[in-house]
């Protein structure tokens, strides 16, 4: 398959894995972190860690939809999945993430409409096809997932839908990279940008990572070569003193993204002043809310939320996994209380998440081998 | 994804029977590769 195939060359893969063997200082160490869960994925998947000398460490970042949402955005959820007449629909990760007491699997199997879908415009189907029901559409994701929800709202508000609702979760991929370069905890030396979110909003909105944190970013296709030559471009231009956006999934993302979608984004979404990020906490003008122009659409205005912030559990360290700080081997309920059939944290409820990425593909069982 | 049929209103039919919002991406073609995420095409693929 084009785009795939040669991406997937295990003898390419080598011959990267020693380019990047002569790239790195010996004695030094570098912190790389991915920002995107989907890199996540392919690195655990293909084990492109294990190419990578010992020195070189890729630390996960904030990256996933499903992990980031907080468990009092999910009991807002539910809270209007439960009312009287209301169908609620949510992509199929989302149906599994723990609340303070449920998820909406657990509130669907106690009688309430949940419904999975694939995108916003099938919950607009579904409210078309049930004209005396209303429909409510749990929209989360970055940039990416986005201009879906504000296409479909463009949709129904042409079509006078008035039974189509929007339970608004879109963070933005910025404001949570300047918190994490701002943290104490964490020092890193570079950064392998989004390559879904850089669709749409280019390679220019990083550029502050360089400007203002002297910090490399390449941003990167999610084939395990993309990954490997993304590594390799952060740790050249750590070698030569060099620090810029560089774009190696250029057979996708315009440096300026896309002109469109960020048109449509414009024009239905403004930012939220705050909006409470797991791990992370409350981040300023990092999410987005429905415009006033869409209020008709909004589900926070149309029903009652708790709107109360619930704490994780106590076990679990999804928001250090989250922030880098720690991998998801060593938070303590990893693999035994907190498993991908029985999640206690988000992160191990999505395929983007890390938890899940180590758990599935069996990482956490393996010895690192020297390269 | 491959476009298999193009619909009205800025939508197409894609492999594996999904519906597809277009608008993001200009015209489309039968056969045309996009970079489809959440139901809406972010790129085109042979550009």
């Amino acid at each position: 398959v084009r785009f795939v195939d040669e991406f997937r060359d295990a003898e390419l893969g080598r011959v990267l894995a020693a380019e990047i063997l002569g790239t790195v200082e010996p004695g030094r160490h570098y912190k790389v972190m991915e920002v995107c869960g989907g890199h996540t994925h392919t690195i655990y998947k293909y084990g492109v860690d294990d190419l990578l000398p010992e020195n070189v460490e890729l630390v996960h970042g904030p990256g996933c939809p499903v992990c980031v949402i907080p468990m009092g955005r999910v009991d807002d959820g539910i809270a209007v999945a439960r009312q009287e007449n209301v169908i609620f629909t949510c992509f199929g990760d989302m149906m599994r993430v723990p609340g303070g007491s449920e998820s909406l699997l657990d509130a669907k199997a106690d009688g309430a409409d949940v419904r999975m879908v694939y995108s916003p415009l099938d919950a607009l189907r579904i409210a078309r096809e049930n004209p005396d029901r209303e429909v409510v559409f749990f929209a989360i994701g970055f940039e990416t997932t986005a201009p879906s929800t504000a296409l479909t709202l463009l949709r129904a508000r042409a079509e006078a839908m008035p039974n189509f609702f929007v339970f608004c979760n879109h963070v933005t991929i910025v404001p949570p990279l300047k918190a994490l370069l701002e943290s104490p905890d964490l020092r890193l030396d570079g950064f392998i940008g989004p390559g879904h979110v850089s669709t749409v909003v280019g390679a220019r909105p990083f550029e502050f990572i360089p400007a203002d944190y002297g910090k490399p970013v390449v941003i990167s296709g999610f084939e395990p070569l993309d990954l490997l030559q993304s590594v390799h471009a952060v740790l050249r231009q750590l070698g030569e003193g060099r620090c810029e956006v560089e774009n190696q999934y250029k057979r996708v993302v315009p440096y300026e993204g896309n002109p469109a979608a960020l048109k449509v984004l414009a024009q239905v979404f403004e930012l939220r002043p705050h909006f409470e990020w797991r791990g992370l906490g409350f981040i300023s003008h990092s999410a987005l809310k429905l415009t006033d122009a869409f209020a008709d659409y909004d589900a926070e205005l149309r029903y009652a939320v708790p709107g109360v912030r619930v704490a994780d559990p106590k076990a679990c360290q999804c928001g250090e996994v989250l922030k880098g700080v720690i991998k998801p081997w060593e938070c303590k309920v990893f693999g035994t209380a907190c498993t991908p059939e029985r999640p206690i944290g988000t992160c191990m409820v999505s395929s983007e998440g890390a938890c899940a990425a180590y758990y599935n593909f069996g990482r956490f069982a393996r010895e690192r081998e020297v390269v | 994804m491959v476009v298999l049929e193009v619909r009205q209103q800025g939508t197409a039919l894609c492999e594996g029977d999904v519906e597809v919002m277009t608008d993001l991406v200009g015209p489309v073609e039968y056969g045309d590769r996009l970079l489809v995420h959440a139901g809406v095409a972010l790129q085109r693929l042979d550009a």
